[in-house]
C-alpha cells in the first residue's frame, strides 16, 4: 500500500512537471531571445550564453512607437471597464434582487456575452465610417461594451446573491431608501467581487483583437494590432517581435500574480455558478 | 406592526420604479451596441452589397444560397474538426492535471498551480507570435528540437498536414489553464464525504473517480465544457495570427471565412450571412448551456 502511494506520488510529480515545463519553456525561450542581438538571434543551434543587450527593446520602444499603442490600449480597456462597472452593477443588482425585466434579461444577457464578434463588427464597420467613429478612442470603447457589459453584469449578479438579503431588509426597515441600500449595503459587501470583475473586464479589453483590428487606425491602434503587424517583418527582426511579445505579455503576467486569489472567485463562482 | 407595513409598502413602491432606474442605461446601452447592430446585419445579409459597388438590390436568401454552395461546407468542417479536437484535448488535460493537484498530501501543489495557470490572461496575439517563431521552419527552435531526435524538419503551419494539428498544440497550451482553474475549483467545492465513504468501503482510485467523482462533477464539466465550445466555436485570433486560414483552406473558421468575405472581398451581404448563421449555432448552444446550469 505504501509502495503504491509512492509510485503514483512520484507519477503525479512526473506529469505535473513536464506539464509545468511546456508552460514555461516557450516563455523562457521569448524572454532570453528579446535580449540577444541580431547576429545570435538567427543562430541555430542558439547559443545559451551570450551578451545580453536592450537594443530590441530600444528599438521597439523608439522606432515602433510601442508607447502610444501601450497608451491606447489602457486608455481604451480602463473607460470601458469604468463604464461597464458603474452601470452594469447597478442593473445587475436589480436583476439580482427584483427579477426587473422577468426571466428573459438574464439569458439576453448571457447570449450577448457569447455572441462572436464578426457579427458585430460588420454593421460596426459600416456604421462606424458613416458617423465618424472609425479610427476614435470612442468608437473602440463602444464596441468594446458591446462583451464587457454583459460580463460585468453576469459576474456581478453572482456576486451579488451572495450577499444575504436579510441585510437589504434589514437597512429597508431602518428606512434606507433603494439606492441607499445598494451603496451602503450591497456594494461594500460585494467590494471583493467588483475588484474581481473589473480586473477580468480590463484583461478582456487588454487582449481584444478582432474590433481593434478593423475599427482602429494608426492614431488608435492597441496593442494587440500593432505586434499583429510585426508577422510580416519576423523575418528580419526576431529580437523586436520577442521583445514586443514580452512587454504584452508583462502586465497580464503582474495582473495574475495580484489577484490570483481573487481570479479562482471570480472566474469559478462566476462562469461556473452563473 | 401599522407602521411597518405602511413602511414596507411605500419602500415597496418606491423599489418598484427604482429598479427600472437602475436596469435602464445597460438596457440602453445594451440595445444601442448590440440589438441596433445586430438587427442592421440581419438586414444587409439579405441585401447585395459589395463596397466597392455600393448597396444593391434586396437579394433575398441569395448571399445565404451563394455561401452554402460555396465554401460554408467546407469552413464548417475545420471549425467542427478544430472545436473538437480542442475542446476536448484541453479538457482531459486540464482534468488529469485537476485531479493530480487536487490530492490530499501533494508537496508543491501551489507551485504547479501558479505556473500552470499562468496563460489564463495572456493576450492570444502574443502568445501565437511566440508559436510562430517557435515554429518557424528555418529559424525556429522546435525544428532544432526534434532534429536532435533525428526527425527531418517540418513546415508546421505551412503543412497542409500539419498546420491544424500546429493550431490546435498552441490553442490547448493556450487555454488549458482556463478549464484547468474551473475544475480544479469545481473539485475543491465537491463535498468530501462521499469520497471518504467510498475509500472505507474499499474502492480503488479508478472506482473512486467512475462512480463517485465523475457523478459529482458532471455539472461543472457539461458547464465547463459548454463554455469553452462557444469560445472556441468564434476563435477567430490565433488563426489569423497563425495561419491565415491556409494553408489553401486547412484551417479556414467560420469566423474566419466570414471575415475574409467582408473584409478582403468586400461582399458585406455574404459576410452577413455567414456570421449570421455561426450567431445561430452560438445562440443554440447558449440556450443550452443556460438550461444545464439551471438544472443545477
Amino acid at each position: 500500500m505504501i509502495g503504491e502511494s509512492r509510485w503514483v506520488q512520484w507519477a503525479s510529480h512526473l506529469i505535473l512537471g513536464t506539464a509545468s515545463a511546456l508552460v514555461l519553456l516557450p516563455l523562457l525561450w521569448v524572454l532570453r531571445t528579446s535580449f540577444v542581438d541580431k547576429v545570435v538571434a538567427y543562430r541555430m543551434p542558439p547559443d545559451l550564453f551570450f551578451t545580453p543587450t536592450l537594443d530590441n527593446y530600444r528599438a521597439i520602444l523608439l522606432e515602433f512607437d510601442f508607447g502610444t499603442f501601450f497608451l491606447n490600449s489602457l486608455i481604451i480597456a480602463l473607460v470601458t471597464t469604468v463604464i461597464a462597472l458603474v452601470i452594469g452593477s447597478l442593473a445587475a443588482y436589480a436583476i439580482d434582487r427584483f427579477r426587473t425585466g422577468g426571466p428573459v434579461v438574464p439569458v439576453a444577457i448571457l447570449a450577448t456575452q457569447m455572441m462572436p464578434p464578426i457579427v458585430l463588427v460588420i454593421p460596426f464597420f459600416l456604421i462606424f465610417k458613416r458617423v465618424g467613429l472609425a479610427d476614435t478612442h470612442a468608437g473602440l470603447i463602444i464596441t468594446y461594451l458591446t462583451f464587457n457589459l454583459p460580463y460585468v453584469v453576469w459576474l456581478m449578479m453572482s456576486f451579488f446573491k451572495r450577499v444575504p438579503r436579510e441585510l437589504d431588509e434589514a437597512a429597508l426597515i431602518d428606512g434606507a431608501g433603494f439606492f441607499g441600500v445598494f451603496w451602503h449595503i450591497i456594494l461594500p459587501a460585494a467590494l471583493p467581487g467588483i475588484g474581481a470583475a473589473g480586473v477580468l473586464s480590463f484583461v478582456l479589453c487588454w487582449n481584444e483583437f478582432l474590433f481593434a483590428l478593423m475599427l482602429s487606425g494608426q492614431e488608435t491602434k492597441t496593442l494587440p494590432v500593432a505586434i499583429s503587424s510585426l508577422v510580416t517583418q519576423q523575418g528580419t527582426a526576431i529580437g523586436a517581435v520577442c521583445a514586443s511579445t514580452v512587454l504584452a505579455i508583462a502586465p497580464m503576467v503582474i495582473i495574475y500574480f495580484a489577484i490570483r486569489k481573487l481570479l479562482v472567485a471570480g472566474l469559478s463562482l462566476g462562469a461556473v455558478k452563473g | 406592526m401599522t407602521v411597518t407595513t405602511t413602511l414596507n409598502h411605500q419602500a415597496g413602491k418606491r423599489r418598484n420604479w427604482a429598479q427600472y432606474v437602475f436596469l435602464a442605461p445597460t438596457a440602453i446601452v445594451l440595445t444601442l451596441v448590440v440589438a441596433a447592430p445586430l438587427l442592421y446585419s440581419v438586414y444587409l445579409s439579405f441585401q447585395t452589397y459589395i463596397i466597392t459597388y455600393g448597396m444593391g438590390d434586396f437579394a433575398g436568401f441569395g448571399n445565404y444560397q451563394s455561401v452554402l454552395a460555396d465554401d460554408f461546407g467546407s469552413v464548417s468542417w475545420v471549425t467542427l474538426k478544430l472545436t473538437f479536437l480542442c475542446v476536448t484535448i484541453e479538457f482531459f488535460v486540464a482534468f488529469g492535471l485537476a485531479l493530480l493537484l487536487n490530492q490530499p498530501h501533494l508537496p508543491g501543489r501551489q507551485f504547479y498551480l501558479i505556473i500552470l495557470l499562468t496563460p489564463i490572461l495572456m493576450t492570444p496575439v502574443a502568445i501565437a507570435l511566440m508559436f510562430r517563431l517557435m515554429f518557424n521552419p528555418s529559424l525556429g527552435i522546435v525544428n532544432w528540437l526534434i532534429g536532435g531526435l533525428g526527425i527531418p524538419p517540418q513546415g508546421w503551419f505551412g503543412d497542409p498536414h500539419l498546420a491544424l494539428g500546429t493550431v490546435v498544440f498552441v490553442d490547448v497550451w493556450t487555454e488549458t489553464s482556463m478549464m484547468l482553474l474551473m475544475l480544479y475549483a469545481g473539485l475543491k467545492s465537491m463535498p468530501m464525504e462521499p469520497v471518504e465513504a467510498a475509500r472505507i468501503d474499499g474502492a480503488n482510485r479508478f472506482h473512486i473517480l467512475r462512480y463517485v467523482v465523475w457523478p459529482l462533477m458532471r455539472p461543472v464539466i457539461m458547464v465547463t465544457l459548454l463554455i469553452r465550445m462557444i469560445a472556441a466555436l468564434k476563435s477567430y485570433d490565433l488563426i489569423y495570427m497563425l495561419t491565415q486560414g491556409g494553408p489553401g483552406k486547412e484551417t479556414e473558421t467560420i469566423s474566419f471565412y466570414a471575415y475574409r468575405l467582408g473584409f478582403r472581398f468586400l461582399d458585406i451581404g455574404q459576410a452577413a450571412a455567414v456570421s449570421f448563421i455561426l450567431l445561430i449555432v452560438v445562440i443554440a448552444l447558449t440556450l443550452f448551456l443556460l438550461r444545464v446550469m439551471r438544472e443545477n
